[in-house]
This record gives structure tokens, sequence and C-alpha cells, in this order.
């Protein structure tokens, strides 16, 4: 374990650089032989990493699940992050037949290409998995990625009129809404 | 249960409804929108956040040192066992190795935790039904006594903080693998108690016999997880499947139910996993390296030079910190898969929490469990997911 490469570090973009040829791993590689291009990144504690492109998500993971030798089935969780200049969405599938089958896949969105006032955006894949729909709505809650094609995009965990995403690194809290004289407080 | 009025030409309008936020039987705050047609539910939407506290937020801006100790918040039923997805999570990008003496105090007061965690569930779980009076008082017995041991060790009843990064806190008090061995010695007496007054009752099987169906297909496609998946067919406990601290040394089974996945399985399913961590708790005291804290008592200063021994990897203090790197790591919980996916650039801080709870996305199967049921069947299905709402809404 201890042997994997660091992933990047956000807050250091010294070290943020990754080693710029990582080899392609099996995935990556069943991956190229259906013609699906996909990018090594730095292992996450020894599962395999790969980023995508946000067109190639949906026909990456039909590819990934369906295929009878990968039968990554089992998506465990979708989660949203904002990196130093980019916005991830990361998947995280196993397999229920194979339980030592395990992959991360990425989608990175660089904060240059989002214009301002426009959330980034990512396919969903609402339509593989239910799971995602929960996992998918919390993410555009707390991050504030949209995800192209759900049904029901709506905010999860805060309340529906909440302004701003919480885990996005400049949100700023309302400050104001603890204050006993807001006629608006929480209080 | 429709009443046939004897006029098929009768038409009724549907009522959207709100059920709760505040109903004492969602123990916690969930509001279901229910589309009503008459006593059948047409519809249902599951609106949850009334208790959320921003625990991913709160990771980000605590330190680690602080962050372990807000975590068992999570879900309080089984604190345990969110201390341990973190742990696990931040010592695969630490790269630390735990030593053979905390892993089986881990499994040990994980699995006591387990079984507190069903006793609650069977307790409520009969209220919910409708059992006002005297059988919640059974389980409660029981888990005062696990409670009581799981005070002594962690100084808390609930929110143990016992579990942390490269180890666990302490060593259990003088006398306690005695009491713990004379519990697991009558506790399967005691199952057999709630048992014969639950399994075969007649009003017991009427309320969750075939109701409440999850099939194989569906439960995958939403990602459930925990007694709820395997009470539905699918052998999936990752304390098996990916056997992570001493699980694979211990011997148990995992109960996999074939079948409808009604809620009488559910039920059936939890009843079994009981027994098995009970088994599982018998076995770790005997396996346990260092024996009793008696004998390690009695070891002195070998104890602390001995590496299996050693009950910390990792120095506790306010400067705690955690190497860069990303990871993910999952345990199972009396839930199911509870994951936490971690970031780290290595400051005292995180840099990214994701927490995968098991009951947010069990929940989220709830609109195709209760579609097409009664209004009066709701809690009996809903109740038998075993659904911690601080655990969906953090």
């Amino acid at each position: 374990m201890s042997e994997t490469p660091a992933s990047p570090s956000p807050a250091n973009p010294e070290k943020a650089a990754p080693p710029t040829e990582l080899p392609v791993g099996p995935y990556g590689q069943f991956l190229s032989e259906h013609g699906i291009p996909s990018k090594r990144l730095p292992d996450s504690t020894g599962v395999e990493t790969i980023e995508v492109e946000p067109a190639q998500l949906e026909v990456t993971l039909k590819r990934l699940r369906n295929s009878e030798e990968i039968a990554l089935d089992y998506l465990v969780a979708v989660s949203g992050v904002d990196n130093t200049d980019t916005f991830d969405s990361v998947y995280h599938l196993w397999s229920y037949s194979d339980p030592n089958k395990e992959l991360v896949v990425k989608v990175r969105i660089p904060k240059a290409s989002v214009a301002a006032e426009q959330l980034p955006e990512v396919p969903s894949v609402t339509p593989f998995w239910s799971a995602a729909n929960w996992h998918e709505r919390e993410s555009y809650d707390l991050v504030g990625i949209r995800y192209v094609g759900h049904p029901y995009l709506r905010r999860i965990l805060n309340p529906w009129d909440w302004e701003g995403y919480p885990l996005r690194r400049d949100y700023k809290q309302p400050v104001d809404s603890l204050n006993d004289k807001n006629p608006h407080s929480f209080r | 249960m429709a009443v046939n009025v004897g006029n098929d030409q009768l038409k009724t309008d549907e009522m959207i409804i709100n059920m709760g936020p505040q109903h004492p039987a969602t123990h916690g705050v969930l509001r279901l929108l229910l589309t009503l047609d008459g006593e059948m539910v047409r519809n249902v939407e599951p609106v949850i956040g009334h208790l959320h506290r921003a625990q991913e937020w709160q990771g980000q801006n605590r330190t680690w040192f602080q962050y372990q100790a807000l975590i068992d918040r999570v879900d309080y039923l089984s604190g345990m066992f969110t201390s341990w997805a973190l742990a696990r999570a931040a010592e695969h990008i630490e790269g630390i190795k735990i030593s053979p003496r905390a892993e089986y105090l881990r499994v040990m007061v994980s699995e006591m935790n387990r079984i507190t965690s069903h006793l609650l569930w069977l307790g409520t779980y009969l209220i919910d039904l409708g059992a006002m009076f005297g059988f919640p008082f059974y389980p409660f017995r029981e888990r005062e006594k696990l409670l009581d041991l799981l005070e002594a060790v962690a100084g808390q009843r609930m929110m143990f903080n016992y579990i942390r990064i490269g180890g666990v806190q302490c060593n259990p008090p003088l006398g306690w693998f005695d009491k713990l061995k004379r519990f697991t010695e009558e506790f399967p007496d005691r199952v057999d108690e709630y048992e014969a007054i639950v399994t075969e009752n007649p009003i017991f099987l009427k309320r969750t016999k075939g109701i409440g169906r999850l099939s194989k297909s569906v439960a995958m496609d939403y990602g459930v997880t925990g007694p709820t998946l395997r009470a539905s067919g699918v052998n999936l406990d990752l304390r098996r499947t990916k056997p992570y601290s001493v699980y694979d040394q211990l011997k148990f089974e995992v109960p996999v139910l074939e079948g409808d996945g009604d809620t009488w399985a559910r039920y059936t399913c939890r009843i079994r996993e009981m027994r098995e961590s009970n088994k599982i708790i018998k076995q770790c005291i005997e396996k346990i390296p260092g024996g009793t804290t008696e004998e390690i008592r009695k070891l002195g200063d070998e104890a602390n030079k001995d590496e299996n021994l050693k009950l910390m990897a990792k120095k506790q203090n306010s400067g705690l910190r955690v190497k860069a790197g990303e990871g993910f790591a999952a345990v199972e919980s009396p839930r199911g898969t509870l994951g936490c996916y971690i970031i780290s650039n290595g400051s005292d801080k995180a840099y990214r929490f994701k927490w995968r709870n098991p009951s947010f996305s069990n929940l989220s199967v709830l609109p195709e469990l209760l579609v097409g049921h009664p209004i009066a069947d709701i809690m009996a299905i809903f109740g038998s997911i075993d659904v911690i709402l601080p655990d969906v809404d953090r």
C-alpha cells in the first residue's frame, strides 16, 4: 500500500503533477480494445483509477457493466469533488460476482472551461443504475455538478431553496443565518 | 384490502398527503410525500435532509483528531462502524498495519455493536407493527447489558470514539472479558425467547409474510446492501466477500435467504445475524492475542514492547495527520456497506470526505417497495429495511 504513488494533492501544486506516462492497467487495456480512450491516473490505494472524457462516460460504464468478463455491475458511490482546477465526478465500481474486481472512474471538468454562472456538466448514469439517482442529486446539491439526463435533479440534503454549493472551496457560509437579530435567522 | 362497494364505476380522486416529518415511526425525521388512491399507495417521494448536519463539510473544516470524535454521530446506533470505516480509509492511505490484538478488539466491539443495533431494531420494529406492550423490553434488556460493556471499554454508551486511526484507544477494564463471556453464553437462549414470541406469531406473520417484496434485480440496481440485500438472495457481506481485519480467521456463516425477500425474510436474516455475531465474539475471546486484560497486566512492560499487543500505531494528539493521497474503504455495518472516500493533501485536515452510507442507498428503494400496498403497511415495510435517518442525512 505504501508504495502506491500519491494522488495529486490539491493544496500542493508542485506535487500535483503526476508521472507523465503511467502504464495502461488491465481495465484501461480492455477499454482501448473496444475503442474507448482512457487515461490512467495514480492508483487510489491499490485500486486502478482511470479518467475518461465526459462524452465517453456513458459508453465506458455501459461496456464495463455489461461485458461478461469484466462485469463491474455494482455502483458503490458517486462523489463530486471540487479540486483546485477541476470538478471531478468519481465513480467507484465493484462487482457482485467477483469481489476482487474494483475500479475507480473519474470524469474531470476543467474549471476554466465552465462559463461564469454555469455549472459543470457530466452525463448522468441513472439510466444504468438507479443507485446513481440519489448520489448524483447529492453531488449536485453539495458540489454543484449538473448531471445531464438525470430524471429529477433537485437538491436532496439541503433545503430546496438553498443558495450556493456548500462543498465548493469558494463557498461562503451564510454568516447572518446564525445572527439572532436577523429576522431570517435559523435560531 | 380494497373494499368492494358494489359499484365498479365509482371513481375516486387521488390524494397527496404528507407523512412526517414528525412521525413517531420514522425513527428520525423523514417526510414521505404519498399519493394515495383511497387506502392504496400509488406513488411515494421520500423527502430527506431534515437531519442534515453537514458531516462532510465538517470533516473538511475540522482536524483529523476532532473529526474522529465527531463521526460516531453519523449513525448513532453503530458508531463503531463509522469510526472503523474512517480509520481503515486513513490507514490505507498511510499504509499502517494494525497489530492483531487491536484488530481483534475492533472485531469484538463492532460485533457487540451490531447486536445492540439489531436488538434496538427488533424492539422498535415490533412497536411499529403494534406490539406496544411488553415485547420491546426483552431485546432492550440484553441491549443494556451490551451497552454497559461498551461503556466500560469506551467511556460512552453510544458515541464511542474507541476505534481510532492507527488502532484502538485502550484495553478493556479488568473483568470485562469475563462479563462478556457470560453474556455470550446466555445470549442464544435470549434470542430463542424472542423467537418464541415473534417468529411464529400469527399476527406477525400476517403483517410481514409476502409484504414488501424486493426482488434480487431491483435490490442490485438500487445498490441496496446489508441484511436487506441478503434477504433477497444476494450473497454480499464484506466480512466474507472482501475479508478485512481478522474476519478470514473466524468461523461464521452469512445468512442468505432464497426467495422473494419480503419483510419476514429481512426479520429472519437479522435474527440469524445476531446469533452469528455472538459466535464471532465467543471466538474472539478465545483467540485474542495476549488474552484478557488481567493477563496483559501480568506481562507488565513486556506487553508494551510486543508488536502483536500494541494497541495504537499512531500518536493521538491534535497534530494527527494523514499522508497525501486518496483512498476508499468499506466495512459491513449492521445496515450494509459503509464506505468512506477520503482525499487527503497531507495537512491536518482532509481535503474531501465522502460517505457512502448504507441507509442512504437502502432508503432510495422505498418507492419500489411501497407502491401498491395499503397505507397500513408503510411502517411495516419501512421499518423492515432498518434505516437510520441521521445516517441518511449526515
